[in-house]
């Protein structure tokens, strides 16, 4: 899609090189792929379970044997899961401590006003959509709801996974409410993936950058204008610097 | 050959006897007739004369004896034959049992069920022990009561028999021979009344620990009291056609069973008892899991629980007694660590004890619960909203933009135009490059503006 808007431009200047920026790391990428995994074979083998008066999950649970294979395919994505959570949160407390841990993805009053332009040009109360840093308002809410979910979802889970452990410490009530926590919550993350992820990054337009590892010249100057403008800036600045020195 | 003819002249004799009396009184005594002949005869009405006349197969019943001819022996006590086995086998019928049993009211002859013995002396009873003669005699009920031998042949207690389990119940078991007693009212149908407290009393001579079991339990001891509502043996293992109840398919339905009456709001606020009990253990994992395989694969071995491995399968005690009721919490305790062998004190209550979560039981459940009920449709609704105005902004700027688009990429935009139903993603892609575009003028002023400065 964003090829269509480059076109024009490509056929006036066959010979133009295209730059990118790098975006994500390899392990971020990495982390990307196994997030993908092991939420989807979560989902999947987790909303049979939801849905079990349904014909289509009878399909699938149709003796106790097949429910304990699912459990046990969801308790070992879990796994999964709960091994990238904390490789994640260890790797972000460590630059933290460093003090190396870039800021980009922490929510900031600018994002505020950033949504606040957003309704009001999507309410055509302004013409000017907002301008993005390294990541948008959008791409923040996506990341810090999933990470809260991802927790919840993380710590009901192993609270349904080990009720007896559990209630040794905590009232029996938290087993029921974990419960709900853990079935609703699955429910809004998926829906919240499919509206909100896939509508940004796949129909509004093809953003494969968590993948690829970069953005293209063109794609950073018109999504994150901000941070194409620090970047570019910083490297006139320091070619002044060097052009000065020699 | 010649005892059987003189039979023959005797009762056509009697017949014709009978016609012509019949004939007779043929305005006024033709009513009475019919209600005293009906008993005689097998029970098909209006047919009474022509079938006391006997065949010649010896099944059918030789109504020319008196039940007084019989009883002339058997109602004298001592009457006994020795049978194979040593065993003595008791010939005496008390006449008066006999007469106030339902076939000796309604004034059923003994040969009716004895048919062939209606010679003297008796043709050879080929038995060897008491228990052949009984099970052997199983057959004589079968033959008026055909509809309830079919179905006790598919119990639990045929079944036993098949696999020559001798001691396995039949007819006379429960109902005795010749005391058989009247269980249902004949206009209505329904159950007599003292004979819900009788039941117990039949199935206990066999299953005497269990009915110990049942007599102390919530059920039993209402019973004994009086009570008509509880259930007895019958209402959940059924009558003739008793299932086995070990199977995997008995327990995986036995909540139903429990809930025939649990459910019975008119029944259940006479106790004042719940009547949510079925569907909170549905709703719970151990009835989710147990209902949904009594659906799916009936005959699996399921670890859930079902009602009666908490509440006790014959000795159901109300949930308040102090002893075994689940309402102590030390009696819930031990009844969850029967499974989970590892439980400790808060354990328990992470089982919802059929309580419906409400902001006095369960309130964590509960406000969980409504969170979500407010959060998915505020917070998702809201951005499904944020993402179809983004959709339709984008529609919008196109439409506006069209003319000048129309120079600048005519393909595009004729493309564009021939997709009458546009799908979203390409209305989305064409507000981004709008967006896109905006964010081009802009960035060019701005750069414009840095170089000024």
């Amino acid at each position: 899609m964003s090829l269509r808007s480059e076109k024009p431009s490509v056929t006036d200047n066959p010979v133009k090189v295209v730059r990118s920026f790098p975006r994500f790391t390899l392990a971020q990428r990495w982390e990307h792929g196994i997030l993908i995994l092991s939420i989807m074979a979560l989902f999947f083998t987790g909303i049979p379970q939801k849905y079990q008066n349904t014909s289509w999950s009878q399909f699938i649970i149709s003796s106790p044997e097949r429910l304990e294979l699912l459990q046990q395919i969801h308790h070992l994505f879990a796994l999964l899961l709960i091994a990238e959570a904390v490789y994640h949160v260890g790797r972000g407390l460590y630059l933290l401590v460093r003090r190396r841990l870039p800021g980009d993805i922490f929510p900031i009053p600018q994002d505020f006003k950033d949504a606040w332009q957003m309704v009001k040009y999507l309410f055509f109360i302004t013409r000017q959509p907002p301008k993005f840093g390294k990541y948008s308002f959008e791409q923040k809410i996506t990341y810090w709801f999933l990470f809260l979910w991802i927790g919840i979802l993380i710590v009901s889970g192993i609270i349904l996974w080990y009720p007896i452990q559990i209630t040794k410490l905590l009232p029996g009530g938290v087993i029921p409410a974990a419960y709900l926590a853990h079935s609703n919550e699955a429910i809004v993350m998926a829906i919240f993936v499919v509206i909100w992820h896939f509508f940004h990054v796949h129909v509004q337009r093809l953003n494969l950058s968590i993948f690829t590892g970069s953005m293209s010249e063109e794609e950073m100057r018109q999504y994150h204008s901000l941070e194409y403008e620090r970047l570019t800036s910083a490297e006139t600045e320091d070619a002044a610097e060097s052009g000065g020195s020699a | 050959m010649p005892i059987r003819r003189v039979t023959l002249y005797i009762l056509s004799g009697a017949v014709l006897l009978l016609f012509s009396l019949s004939m007779f009184f043929v305005t006024v005594a033709s009513a009475d007739h019919t209600k005293q002949g009906q008993p005689t005869a097998t029970p098909q009405p209006g047919g009474a004369t022509t079938q006391t006349a006997p065949s010649a197969k010896t099944s059918d019943p030789n109504l020319s004896i008196a039940n007084e001819v019989c009883l002339g022996c058997h109602g004298v006590p001592g009457e006994t034959i020795t049978l194979p086995s040593g065993e003595t086998w008791d010939l005496y019928v008390t006449p008066e049992m006999y007469q106030d049993s339902v076939h000796g009211q309604m004034g059923y002859a003994c040969v009716q069920c004895h048919t062939d013995v209606g010679e003297y002396p008796h043709p050879p009873f080929q038995a060897k022990d008491l228990r052949d003669v009984t099970l052997k005699m199983r057959e004589v009920c079968a033959r008026c009561h055909t509809r309830e031998s079919e179905l006790e042949l598919d119990s639990v207690h045929a079944a036993a028999r098949a696999e020559g389990v001798r001691e396995a119940a039949v007819c006379s078991d429960c109902h005795t021979a010749h005391e058989v007693r009247r269980l249902t009212d004949p206009n209505t149908h329904k159950m007599l009344p003292d004979v819900r407290q009788w039941i117990p009393e039949r199935c206990g001579l066999c299953h005497s620990q269990i009915y110990q079991e049942y007599a102390a339990s919530v059920h039993g001891s209402a019973l004994s009291e009086g009570n008509p509502d509880v259930p007895t043996c019958i209402d959940c293992h059924g009558v003739h056609n008793i299932e086995d109840p070990r199977t995997a398919y008995f327990r995986l339905r036995s909540p139903y069973i429990c809930a025939k009456c649990h459910t019975d709001s008119t029944l259940m606020s006479k106790y004042g008892l719940t009547t949510d009990v079925l569907n909170t253990y549905v709703d719970d994992f151990h009835g989710t899991t147990a209902v949904l395989f009594e659906k799916l694969s009936p005959d699996a071995q399921v670890n859930t629980p079902v009602c009666y491995d908490c509440h006790g399968v014959h000795d159901i005690s109300s949930t308040n007694d102090p002893a075994t009721g689940l309402k102590i919490k030390a009696n819930l305790l031990a009844r969850c660590q029967a499974c989970h062998p590892d439980a400790t004190t808060n354990f328990p209550t992470a089982w919802m004890s059929h309580y419906v979560p409400s902001p006095q039981v369960y309130p964590l459940v509960y406000y969980v619960n409504l969170f979500y009920k407010f959060f998915i449709p505020f917070t998702l609704g809201g951005m499904a909203l944020l993402v179809v105005l983004d959709v339709s902004r984008g529609l919008i700027n196109r439409r506006g933009k069209r003319p000048t688009q129309m120079t600048e990429e005519p393909d595009e935009t004729g493309q564009a135009m021939a997709e009458t139903d546009a799908s979203s993603a390409a209305d989305a892609a064409g507000e981004r490059s709008d967006r896109d575009e905006d964010q081009d003028a802009k960035t060019a002023s701005d750069e414009v503006e840095e170089k000024n400065g």
